[in-house]
């Protein structure tokens, strides 16, 4: 009886070793420090905003204050033109990035060609931002090139000024920054669709452009939706194009965190950065309810192996 | 796009409404295609003439000028008159070589449990959350978490969770693409024949997984190295090379013909090691 004890005890010693194994508590430790760093922060940036600082101190009691003077100060305003302009630039992206990711998943037949679009789409991840915005000034300046080339050549009397320094200029500098973002998942969603689909929708007498709207499109929501949130969120919070494009004139959500938490108002601070995380939450919200069962692993895996 | 050169039989477009009638004949035209190409390579245009710009500014005797000329050598020379880039530039080295090699021993770990996981959605979509969250509202959330709220003084250590939070997504997505083709069986057979677990691990697995946990560093690497938002604001009194730029870029002084040329030199460093890399990583994927 007591070796049998024994025996028994030591497999239970044995199970709870395995289960200790680096391998399978690597993923739970993980996910605690990972939910540490990035969860954390962010439910205590939207809890922030209902606090208060006094005289450099901050007041912990739970008050409107914050959310009062976004209104009364007409900060408001500024996230509403920041949605303007990060509605406007993801629409744009988008119809630049459909046709040319249908292209890339459909048309085109080259698999290097492929390989090198996919490479010069991906670099931009890994450039330096703040020199390569810095030299649209050159390029949009009233001494810029552009400028430059249409005076000399009598097709305008005097400098455009509207090239920079304008609302047109942090919109253009965004345009090359934000458009891989649109064109990967859209993309890999198209190369999983089975060319049998859009074949057999041809050969049923469907035209392109109803092949297009009944038979693409559908099957390519999730991926436009994706595009959309990864397109959309980050230029909510948009803050080296209009800092170094806008030349003071357009002031959106970035620069106002940015110059709320230099003059140490961290609520507001806080409050304003709220707004980029509450629309990321409902997006990504509205993104599972309209993707659920659609999407798994290893389809998206498989997308990228074609 | 289709281009099916089966006749159209099914419909007899002759009885349908004529705007309709023109909608599809509309959408048989070749050029689609090229429109489609017209538009990507305009917005790729987007991202690679300012760099060539760039370059060709930065032997510019007035860089913030639209005419090149007279073109010189100058800024380089000042660039290696200056000093004060070089600080920055070492600490960016060390803190993405630090980023890089943590990202490499966190995503082959995670990568590889996530592939085996029954119901993985969730861990992923948390893993890949900070790709959808703006830098800046994370280097604000950053901030007032671990500078007001906890009271620590920030300083390199903060800038490596903050870099740490931006590149560990892509470097768990790149050993993913290569973890969820690993053949589990594999190791099974392994295990019947009596290899220990880290063998197993180490002369098996580790192999195959090779190509995406050198993605891996390579990213991590490269992001953490160009990474700015978030880095500016818990960077406490630390400077690192975009934070550098960016100062000299936000200030309007004269400091812009040195980032110029400084900016020049790191793209000629780092575009044909991206170059190579994904070079190596198309054959590679190809062959397999």
């Amino acid at each position: 009886m007591a070796t049998a004890d024994l025996t028994r005890k030591e497999t239970a010693l044995d199970r709870l070793a395995a289960r200790l194994s680096p391998a399978d508590l690597a993923v739970p430790t993980f996910l605690v420090v990972w939910s540490a760093v990035v969860i954390l922060p962010l439910l205590i940036l939207v809890v922030f905003s209902f606090f208060q600082v006094r005289s450099y101190q901050i007041v912990y009691e739970p008050t409107f204050a914050t959310w009062q003077s976004v209104v009364e100060t007409g900060r408001w305003t500024v996230a509403l033109r920041t949605l303007r302009v990060a509605l406007t630039m993801t629409v744009i992206e988008l119809l630049l990035a459909f046709p040319f990711a249908l292209w890339l998943a459909k048309g085109l037949r080259s698999k290097t060609i492929k390989a090198i679009i996919i490479t010069f789409l991906t670099i931009p991840f890994f450039l330096d931002v703040s020199s390569r915005i810095l030299v649209w000034r050159s390029i949009l300046g009233t001494n810029g090139i552009i400028n430059t080339v249409l005076t000399s050549t009598g097709l305008v009397d005097e400098p455009i000024s509207w090239l920079l320094y304008s609302e047109f200029a942090v919109h253009f500098g965004m345009l090359g920054a934000n458009f891989p973002t649109m064109v990967f998942p859209i993309f890999i969603i198209l190369a999983l669709i089975d060319d049998d689909y859009i074949h057999a929708s041809g050969d049923l007498g469907a035209s392109p452009v109803q092949t297009l709207l009944h038979v693409i499109i559908p099957m390519a929501l999730p991926g436009i939706l994706a595009g959309i949130i990864f397109t959309f969120v980050p230029l909510m919070a948009a803050f080296v194009e209009p800092q170094l494009l806008g030349g003071g004139f357009v002031d959106l959500l970035g620069n106002s965190v940015d110059s709320a938490l230099q003059q140490i108002r961290y609520p507001m601070a806080a409050a304003l950065s709220t707004v980029v995380v509450v629309l990321l939450g409902l997006c990504l919200g509205a993104f599972m309810l309209l993707t659920r069962n659609r999407l798994d692993l290893a389809t998206i895996f498989s997308a990228l192996h074609r | 796009m289709s281009t099916s050169t089966l006749p159209v039989a099914l419909v007899d477009e002759s009885e349908i409404a004529p705007t309709i009638r023109l909608l599809r004949q509309a959408s048989r035209w070749r050029v689609w295609p090229g429109v489609a190409m017209a538009l990507g390579f305009f917005a790729i245009a987007a991202i690679y003439i300012p760099l060539v710009w760039l370059a060709v500014m930065s032997f510019s005797a007035r860089p913030l000028s639209g005419i090149p000329y007279p073109l010189t050598l100058a800024n380089f020379s000042l660039l290696l008159g200056d000093e004060r880039w070089v600080p920055p530039l070492w600490t960016s080295i060390w803190m993405s070589a630090l980023v890089a090699l943590c990202c490499m021993i966190v995503a082959t770990f995670v990568g590889r449990a996530i592939t085996r996981m029954r119901r993985p959605g969730p861990v992923l979509l948390l893993t890949l959350l900070p790709l959808f969250v703006p830098g800046l509202t994370m280097g604000a959330a950053l901030f007032i978490f671990l500078r007001i709220l906890m009271g620590l003084t920030l300083g390199l250590w903060s800038i490596f969770i903050a870099q740490l939070v931006w590149a560990l997504p892509f470097a768990l997505l790149l050993v993913l693409v290569v973890a969820s083709r690993f053949d589990i069986r594999l190791l099974e057979a392994a295990e019947d024949l009596g290899a220990s677990p880290w063998r197993r691990f180490w002369e098996i697995e580790m192999p195959l997984l090779r190509p995406g946990v050198l993605g891996a560093g390579v990213f991590g690497f490269l992001l953490s190295f160009n990474e700015l938002l978030r880095s500016l604001f818990v960077r406490g009194i630390e400077t690192t090379m975009p934070i550098y730029n960016w100062a000299m870029a936000a200030s309007q002084q004269s400091q812009v013909p040195i980032i110029f040329a400084l900016a020049t030199i790191i793209l000629f460093v780092t575009l044909p090691v991206m170059g190579a890399f994904f070079w190596f990583l198309f054959v590679k994927l190809d062959r397999d």
